[in-house]
């Protein structure tokens, strides 16, 4: 089965605009996780702080935009991977391994589909 | 047979019958359904063939029917959205064979319903309905809860598992402690349901009677596991104090003022037999501890003995190595007042976090009762109006109103 893990961290510890040497040395963690995870990894990426983020929201067939994420929460999404493992034990095994900068959460969705 | 004499085979059929199929046809839903509709055929066939020598087989086969004629229709493979057929298309030749037995899959049955995954709140009514075969009036009047939200609970997990992917396989070695610690967990859970309320009404007893089965069948399903033997201990030795917890009056009896002479001497012979097995399976665990805690409680045999305080200290000392958190510092300092005195009891109390415990019950019940005996009246009231605020059960809250009413006595007096 095919699971998303999205990652969910405190952003404002990256420095402005997720720019400083703090990303950097977490970066460097999840290339190494990826090459760990080998043909498990299906897919994935960091994002951009919130900070870049462009909202597009409609609401009864009106759509409207808005500069930031859509919604303020104290943690962001921040980045996901996409992973194909035979059940959510596993998905949930690689969960608990994705490198965080301090503390986090990681939802571990299933995706739709074949 | 009459009526409840079949409900209580279908209920006893339930749990193996369901677990096999969920196994084999990777579906909860579909195995529930199947095994309703094996009970309608045979409330329908029975009275006129007679029940049959081995109702569970026949049930057994009568339910794989319904799966095998529902994966013959599309629709219902989608609307239970089942991977695959089912890898052993054998089950018509099992069919034929009228003496199989039903393989045992409970364990797997169990370990899906207290996935980790799956909402705390409903693992062990999944579990109570799917492996014990208990009715949603049942499971909701224990849980206290309406049968219309115990049902959306219920369909919201079986759906969580389902489309989640939570695994049919037994689990590999490495996801063990984890996956075990959750089932023991939501036993110990489903027991204190039953467990709060000393007097017991009909649908709590019967509550806790499904909760010793199923401890029962937990042992035996994994004869190494030393926490699986403690907590049937434990559970045990508590369900045996049950005639003595309340009065003829209805107000709650302390473990300590309990006469041990109203205590289910079997049970508590059980329950040694099961902690010593646990014990025999390696090094003590904070549930080991616990189980010896109440096994200390359980050897004495009436009220003359002197009460086991500096045992249980002692224990207590132990465990609190293995779980320092404020239910163990709390009962510890009960221990601790009988051994050294309630101040100094209460100067251990003062150590602990009061605003993270301003809505546990056991807390300011303890500290009102020591502060009593330390002759400090006016916090011990403050203390057992806490406890009247948070709701306690009725024997508990007229045990309580009791108390406070002696200490009004003791004012007037002095």
């Amino acid at each position: 089965m095919k699971y998303a893990l999205l990652v969910y961290e405190d952003e404002s510890q990256f420095d402005p605009d997720k720019a400083g040497p703090h990303l950097r040395e977490l970066v460097g963690k999840h290339m190494a996780f990826t090459q760990e995870l080998g043909a498990r990894r299906i897919g994935g990426a960091g994002l951009k702080g919130t900070s870049t983020a462009t909202t597009v929201r409609t609401k009864g067939g009106k759509k409207t935009m808005h500069d930031g994420p859509f919604a303020e929460a104290r943690e962001q999404l921040g980045g996901f991977y996409l992973v194909d493992v035979a059940s959510l034990d596993e998905a949930i095994e690689i969960a608990k391994r994705v490198p965080l900068a301090k503390d986090g959460a990681i939802e571990v969705r299933p995706v739709m589909g074949p | 047979m009459s009526g409840a004499a079949l409900e209580r085979v279908f209920r006893a059929a339930s749990g193996r019958i369901i677990a096999v199929l969920a196994a084999r046809y990777r579906s909860l839903a579909l195995a529930e359904d199947a095994f309703s509709e094996a009970c309608v055929r045979a409330l329908r066939a029975w009275p006129e063939t007679g029940v049959p020598d081995d109702p569970a087989a026949w049930l057994y086969r009568s339910a794989s029917r319904v799966v095998l004629d529902a994966l013959r229709q599309h629709s219902v493979r989608e609307r239970h959205s089942i991977p695959e057929p089912p890898p052993e298309p054998s089950v018509e030749d099992v069919l034929a064979d009228d003496s199989m037995v039903i393989p045992d899959e409970r364990l797997r049955l169990i370990l899906i319903c207290c996935h980790p995954a799956v909402a705390q709140d409903a693992r062990a009514a999944l579990t109570l309905r799917l492996v014990c075969g208990l009715t949603m009036t049942e499971i909701a009047r224990a849980f206290l809860i309406e049968e219309t939200a115990l049902a959306q609970r219920l369909v919201r997990a079986k759906r969580k598992i389902a489309e989640a992917g939570v695994s049919f396989e037994l689990p590999p070695p490495e996801f063990w402690p984890q996956r075990l610690e959750s089932v023991l967990s939501t036993l110990e859970i489903a027991y204190s349901r039953a467990h709060e309320d000393a007097s017991g009404t009909a649908a709590r007893s019967h509550f806790a009677a499904e909760v010793l089965h199923l401890t029962h069948l937990l042992v035996e399903l994994l004869p190494a596991e030393r926490d699986a033997f403690a907590v049937a201990a434990l559970v045990r030795y508590s369900e045996a104090r049950r005639p003595a917890r309340v009065d003829a009056e209805g107000f709650m009896v302390p473990l300590s003022e309990q006469d041990p002479r109203l205590w289910d001497r079997m049970r508590i012979g059980e329950a040694d037999a099961l902690l010593a097995r646990a014990g025999n399976l390696g090094p003590p665990t904070a549930r080991l501890l616990q189980a010896q805690l109440q096994r200390a409680w359980c050897a004495r045999d009436s009220l003359g003995e002197p009460p086991p305080w500096p045992e249980v200290l002692r224990l207590y000392d132990r465990l609190l190595d293995l779980r320092d958190d404020p239910f163990v510092r709390i009962n510890r300092a009960v221990a601790l007042a009988q051994v050294s005195g309630p101040e100094v009891a209460l100067q251990e109390l003062e150590r602990l976090d009061r605003e993270k415990l301003e809505d546990f019950a056991p807390y300011h019940a303890v500290r009102a009762d020591l502060s009593a005996r330390a002759g400090r009246s006016q916090q011990a009231r403050q203390a057992y109006e806490a406890v009247l605020s948070l709701e306690p059960p009725p024997a508990e809250e007229r045990w309580i109103r009791r108390r406070l009413a002696a200490l009004e006595n003791d004012t007037v007096k002095s």
